[in-house]
């Protein structure tokens, strides 16, 4: 097991090197916008989609990882979506309103939708798959629809949500899996297997038709699909997608550059340039939601029970050239949960902009338990991680602080995390939310699921329920902006160093649609012209 | 012969049911969670609590060992835990690729074993037993997963010759297929066949100094008839029990191998596995494996008797 952990990261390296080596394509259009997509469009088509991993639960019932929503968000609709600036936008919900109290929210539903097995959508439907993911085994969506008390079918085309206490990041969790509609029909057919072979399941522009694990996926046009572009256009316009998981992202890469693949959402920070500079690719790019942050173990007799020391770490990490030297500038710097896509982002918010080693050393020698030392838990078998853990290991280095760094493998870090015996600080992201709640609440509340660093502060706590109750976003913002402060500055809940990016590279001949904060791919907006 | 067998078929019970207990213990032991390694991003406590209740995670260990080994006992080696397939079924998916992987690098290890290990023995100190000598201890000193890398630094990236790594079913593609094939059989192969090749000459140039080939040589036997007939036959005893125990390490020897070439075999559903923590699927592949080392050990044993009469099972000669 080690020896196989540790071959993969020799590969990893060889293939950084020569990754490299091979950087310096011929100089070319290294566009970074879409090609303003054409007035007409073409119909037809069939694309190879390159995927990081592969997908494990199509039913968003189940779902837990990231990349089973690149498959969701073809087969599926939900209530409501984003559109590319991360505005929620009406989908499957024509149009909703919330009650003065902000305990009910009610949706008024398209009636022009069939599910792919030819059953109706409506009211009825929606009731039925939001108790499904409120009280179904096994359900990964039980926590997110916590605040909704039932729903009613007012009419077929009328869903009232009854809420325990107002909730304004309600809307945010409809827009993904907890808001997906699945045909009771399908899901009640397939049983067990259904995660696996959710065939004409859902609503949306394609069809999921084949799955064979870990060698492809086939979704196929919706020839009834309700979609239509901003020129009235049928949408989707391609016939056929193949889905390959490929996991890695040298081998990734190749198949886009051969023409192999098309389509691919995960490229590493090193091969960027030449993505840009190849001629026949096209390369897009944007904030995302997620962070990039080191989780301090705050609890009683750590280290980093004294906030100071974090703040230390903080003050002395150079978050430019770690994005610059460890992420090959993928991304943006930051400081805190909220990215730039969030509307409660501020730009001038950019307390440990420059690096104050001398700041950084002031504050250990206040804590008066002589030169700060801590080891750093990083997952095993992955050599970029690894190298910007040196990094930072280096900086810190600057600030006498001494960082020990150890590998672990991901299962037994996750393991050290929930229990909170992990010794000082682990490294582990976070891949975003739609809602800056959904990348605040559960890090930061006290005692709340994803607060792996033990944090509890009273004010943060006030202020992120505050911001919760309101759906005033001017409120929301004010509050969110305030608890940041705290948790980011003042009590330091972690070290955050940065946001990821959300990428698309496609093949030229393919129309790509703009990129979404989101990092999902729209396929029901891609064309290839002949 | 055929109690012999049946006996030995009946002593394995026993030793298969201790495989199942130390398996069963060994994967729980390894730290780590798998409800919480599965969750991932969403670790809210009551879902992974109802998520352990689903798994029946939350029984007592004597309890889960029970219901596992009834299930199995009836065939059903019960579902993955990550992905919800059943354990049957992603072992069956996989063992097409990993089959095909080990039987090519056991034949190919064979083949050149025992031709080249014998014309080594036979030729000992030639330029050719030196060579032969000299890639047994590279080969045995190589770690599989360096000349892997090594063979597709040269292969697939200088020279652009054969694919990096990937699979295709044969039946898909024969050509394609074969392609993929060539590299990690050499890796898989490269390291028995150093060990096959070396216990080919070793044990043949032992039984080339024995009196009986004295005395086969002097009443005027022709050398081919003497090596193929009387040394070779001798010689080959100790080749079979390392080839029969290569052959029963198919399924977890491709292991290091499969990862490198991204073959979607076992090996690679194991290690996906015992990252994820997903026990089911762990127990499954360790319980096939120990099975086939079972049964390859004792088709050794039932060869022993064809290649030398001297050695008997049944009771009656003894």
């Amino acid at each position: 097991m080690t020896r196989s952990v540790r071959t993969l990261a020799g590969i990893a390296v060889v293939a950084l090197i020569l990754g490299a080596c091979a950087g310096g394509g011929p100089p070319g259009g290294g566009a970074t916008q879409a090609p303003a997509a054409a007035a007409k469009p073409t119909y037809g088509g069939s694309i190879v989609f390159a995927l990081e991993d592969d997908p494990i639960d199509f039913d968003p019932l189940r779902s837990r990882a990231f990349i089973d929503r690149n498959v969701h968000y073809q087969i599926y609709d939900s209530l409501v979506r984003i559109d590319e600036t991360g505005k929620i936008i009406p989908w499957l919900a024509e149009k909703w309103d919330t009650s003065a109290d902000g305990k009910t929210v009610t949706f008024t539903l398209r009636t022009d939708v069939k599910y792919h097995d030819g059953t109706a959508f409506d009211a009825a439907s929606v009731k039925w798959n939001i108790d499904r993911y409120r009280t179904a085994q096994g359900s990964a969506r039980s926590g997110e629809l916590a605040p909704v008390e039932s729903v009613t079918a007012v009419d077929p085309a009328t869903v009232r949500f009854n809420l325990k206490t107002p909730f304004s990041p309600l809307l945010s969790l409809l827009v993904d899996r907890a808001g997906m509609m699945v045909s009771q029909k399908a899901a009640e057919a397939g049983g067990a297997d259904f995660t696996r072979k959710a065939f004409k399941a859902g609503t949306g522009p394609f069809i999921l038709t084949e799955a064979v694990k870990d060698d492809h996926i086939t979704l196929e046009k919706n020839l009834d699909s309700w979609g239509k572009d901003k020129d009235g256009n049928k949408l989707p316009f391609l016939d056929k997608i193949t889905i390959k998981p490929i996991r890695s992202s040298d081998v990734r890469f190749t198949n886009v550059r051969t023409g192999d693949a098309h389509v691919a959402n995960n490229i590493a920070g090193k091969d960027i340039p030449t993505a840009r500079a190849e001629s026949g690719l096209t390369y897009q790019e944007k904030p995302a939601y997620s962070f990039r942050s080191l989780i301090p173990n705050r609890a009683k007799g750590f280290v980093f029970e004294d906030a100071r020391n974090v703040r230390a770490v903080s003050m002395a990490i150079d978050r430019k050239e770690l994005l610059e030297k460890g992420y090959f500038n993928l991304g943006v710097a930051g400081y805190g949960t909220i990215a730039p896509n969030h509307f409660a982002f501020d730009a001038n918010f950019k307390p440990f902009e420059k690096p104050d080693v001398d700041g950084a050393k002031k504050l250990v020698a206040e804590v008066g338990k002589g030169p700060l030392k801590f080891q750093l838990l990083i997952s095993s078998g992955d050599p970029v991680t690894l190298q910007i853990a040196q990094l930072i290991q280096a900086q810190l280095k600057k600030a006498d602080i001494t960082v020990d760094i150890q590998q672990l493998e991901f299962a037994q870090i996750l393991d050290q995390q929930s229990k909170k015996t992990f010794k000082d600080m682990s490294f582990v992201g976070w891949s975003g939310r739609v809602d800056p709640d959904g990348n605040t609440y559960d890090h930061i509340y006290s005692a709340r699921p994803f607060n792996d660093s033990s944090y509890s502060n009273k004010d943060v706590d006030r202020l992120l329920d505050e911001q919760r109750a309101t759906s005033d976003q001017e409120k929301r913002k004010t509050a969110l902006r305030a608890a940041e402060k705290i948790y980011v500055q003042d009590d330091p809940a972690r070290v955050w160093l940065g946001h990821g990016a959300a990428q698309l590279l496609t093949v030229k001949k393919v129309n790509a649609p703009p990129v979404y904060p989101d990092q999902i791919v729209r396929f029901q907006f891609m064309s290839m012209p002949k | 012969m055929g109690t012999y067998i049946l006996r030995r078929l009946v002593l394995m019970i026993p030793v298969a049911f201790l495989v199942t207990v130390i398996v069963f213990t060994l994967v729980r032991l390894t730290p780590g969670d798998p409800v919480l390694t599965y969750a991932g991003e969403e670790r809210d406590p009551a879902t992974l609590d109802e998520l352990r209740r689903e798994y029946g995670l939350d029984q007592p260990l004597p309890v889960q060992y029970v219901s596992w080994i009834t299930h199995a006992l009836r065939g059903d080696l019960g579902r993955s835990l990550r992905t919800r397939q059943p354990v049957t079924e992603a072992i069956v998916e996989r063992l097409p690729a990993t089959l095909q992987l080990g039987l090519t690098a056991l034949a190919i290890s064979v083949t050149i074993g025992v031709l080249v290990g014998t014309l080594s023995a036979l030729h000992r100190n030639s330029p050719l037993d030196l060579l032969a000598t000299g890639f047994t201890l590279a080969g045995v000193s190589l770690p599989n997963f360096f000349l892997g890398l090594i063979l597709i630094l040269v292969f697939s990236l200088a020279w652009r010759f054969l694919p990096p790594g990937g699979y295709t079913a044969l039946t898909s593609d024969p050509l394609d297929n074969l392609e993929h094939l060539i590299l990690p059989a050499i890796t898989l192969a490269t390291a028995s066949l150093a060990v096959n090749m070396r216990q080919v000459r070793s044990s043949l140039l032992e039984v080339l100094s024995q009196e009986y080939m004295r005395t086969a040589r002097a009443k005027g036997l022709r050398e081919r008839v003497l090596v193929v007939r009387h040394a070779m036959k001798n010689a080959l005893i100790p080749v079979v029990t390392i080839v029969g125990l290569q052959v029963g390490a198919i399924i977890e020897g491709a292991v290091i191998t499969e990862q490198i070439f991204f073959w979607p075999g076992v090996g690679k559903l194991v290690v996906d596995s015992i990252a994820g923590r997903d026990y089911p699927v762990v127990q499954g592949v360790v319980m096939l494996s120990a099975f086939s080392f079972m049964l390859a050990t004792l088709v050794v044993d039932v060869l022993y008797g064809v290649l030398d009469p001297r050695i008997s099972y049944s009771r009656k000669s003894s």
